[in-house]
């Protein structure tokens, strides 16, 4: 998977946060996160769970909230507005604008189940980004085949088994022609068998360029796809280096005790 | 026999009256009950709070009770309402507080999964509301609410209890002239099922399609 030098890319990120804090009542959950990600970067989030690192995924298109720091896509601030010097949230249609540079494919899927698997990913282009019903179509039919789903254009979600579904939600987020693709854990809730087909549609989308953050617990496509792996522990950012830096020296006593429980991975630096 | 065909009309004109009470409650309390239902499943507290209240409180008193309110206790303020008309209040604050609880449970039982969805492809409140959460409404919504309008159907008989010759009332007056009584029940009930068990039959139909 060579890649193009992803430091030089850095320069100008398309996803640029600075001191990211968020707290769900007492507990303090991101604890000043920084992270920049360049044009066609893919950065691999891996850590225990409760480290934050959904959290973080979730607070870049804003389905959660954050309570300090900056989140900027390409430069524009996601959640809030500077309002003479205090910061407003932004307003529901502002952020929908924002959100469709930053799609996201969730653990669960999440397809609309009273609509076919076309049907989904015609949704958001027609009204997010005023695509014509035949032209939604078209692209609708051009990802399904993308991800090997030609034969399930009329398919029901309820129709498909759980790596179909899944194909169906990466093709929903894709089609928005995002600026960043978010991949929350999005193999967990899926049966062993059924893991491979779908990264195999995150591999090939990673090998055209595509900007990318996923939060991960398969270390082995971590560090076979990303450019970067950042570990996060309690809310911070421990460690943000090339895949073959973070597996193969493992100089954090933290990240040793993370990798040791995953049974079966062996880190081999390329 | 004869008599019994004779006594037919006036069943019918009972049966007519019952129709249209439960048409009239069922039509008000969707009227009433959809949208308060929806500003209790995501309104602001302030709106959420005396939509709560109604809803327990009418919900929580017998039907028979808020009846003889409307009938016997509003004219202590000077609210003069015929009989007809009371029971068709009556009956439609009752059923307005079910459809409001049915109405937020259907809204509120959809994964929360699937308003992030619709937010992350960048779709506004509107579109969310249109075209993700109100479709999945719907199917959730309509088992229980035809269950409802069995309710009402068979609940409105106690309008009789008021002097309106509903189904039941005219069943007791012929019966009352006839002294044949386990006939005429026995017709009355078979009227009541008539109608009940096709929405019955629905409802199971809806439930194996949707749920």
């Amino acid at each position: 998977m060579a890649k193009t030098d992803a430091r030089a890319s850095a320069e100008t990120p398309v996803i640029a946060i600075e001191g990211l804090t968020k707290s769900f009542g007492a507990h303090q959950v991101l604890k000043g996160v920084d992270l920049r990600v360049g044009r066609g970067e893919v950065v691999a989030i891996i850590g225990p769970s409760g480290s934050g690192k959904t959290t973080l995924l979730r607070c870049i298109n804003f389905l959660e909230e954050y309570d300090g720091g900056s989140i900027r896509i390409d430069g524009t601030e996601v959640g809030y507005r500077d309002g003479s010097g205090a910061r407003r949230r932004r307003s529901d249609r502002e952020l929908a604008a924002i959100r469709v540079d930053a799609a996201m494919v969730f653990q669960q899927f999440n397809l609309f189940p009273h609509l076919t698997a076309a049907q989904n990913i015609m949704l958001g282009l027609m009204k997010s980004r005023g695509r014509s019903k035949a032209e939604a179509r078209a692209i609708a039919e051009k990802w399904l085949a993308r991800v090997g789903l030609a034969a399930k254009v009329d398919a029901l979600p309820s129709q498909m088994s759980g790596g179909q579904q899944q194909r169906v939600g990466i093709a929903r987020a894709v089609a928005m022609e995002p600026k960043v693709l978010l991949l929350d854990e999005i193999t967990s809730a899926l049966d062993p068998e059924l893991v491979g087909e779908v990264l195999a549609v995150v591999q090939e989308l990673a090998a055209e360029g595509r900007t990318m953050i996923l939060v991960t617990h398969e270390m082995a496509f971590a560090q076979e796809v990303a450019d970067r792996v950042v570990f996060t522990d309690q809310g911070r950012i421990v460690i943000d280096a090339p895949p073959a830096k973070v597996f193969g020296e493992q100089p954090h006593e933290r990240l040793r005790s993370f990798l040791s429980r995953f049974v079966g991975f062996r880190p081999n630096p390329a | 026999m004869a008599t019994l065909i004779h006594t037919l009309p006036f069943l019918v004109d009972g049966l007519l009256t019952t129709l249209l009470v439960s048409a009239c409650v069922i039509v008000l309390s969707l009227i009433i009950g959809l949208p308060l239902g929806c500003v209790l499943a995501f309104g602001p507290l302030w709106a959420r709070a005396p939509i709560r209240l109604y809803a327990d409180f009418v919900r929580g008193v017998p039907i028979l009770v808020l009846l003889y309110f409307v009938y016997y206790g509003l004219p202590a303020i000077k609210v003069n309402l015929p009989s007809l008309l009371s029971a068709i209040v009556a009956l439609t604050a009752f059923k307005s507080a079910q459809i409001i609880e049915i109405t937020r449970g259907s809204f509120q039982s959809i994964p929360s999964g699937q308003t992030e969805a619709a937010k992350a492809i960048g779709l506004s409140l509107f579109d969310r509301f249109i075209h993700v959460l109100a479709p999945q409404a719907v199917r959730r919504f309509l088992p229980p609410f035809v269950n409802s309008v069995v309710d009402t159907v068979k609940g409105s008989s106690l309008v009789s209890l008021l002097g309106i010759v509903d189904l039941m009332l005219s069943l007791q007056q012929v019966i009352g002239r006839t002294h044949v009584a386990l006939p005429l029940y026995l017709i009355g009930a078979l009227m009541y099922f008539a109608i009940n068990f096709p929405l019955s039959a629905l409802s199971r139909r809806l439930e194996k399609r949707f749920v």
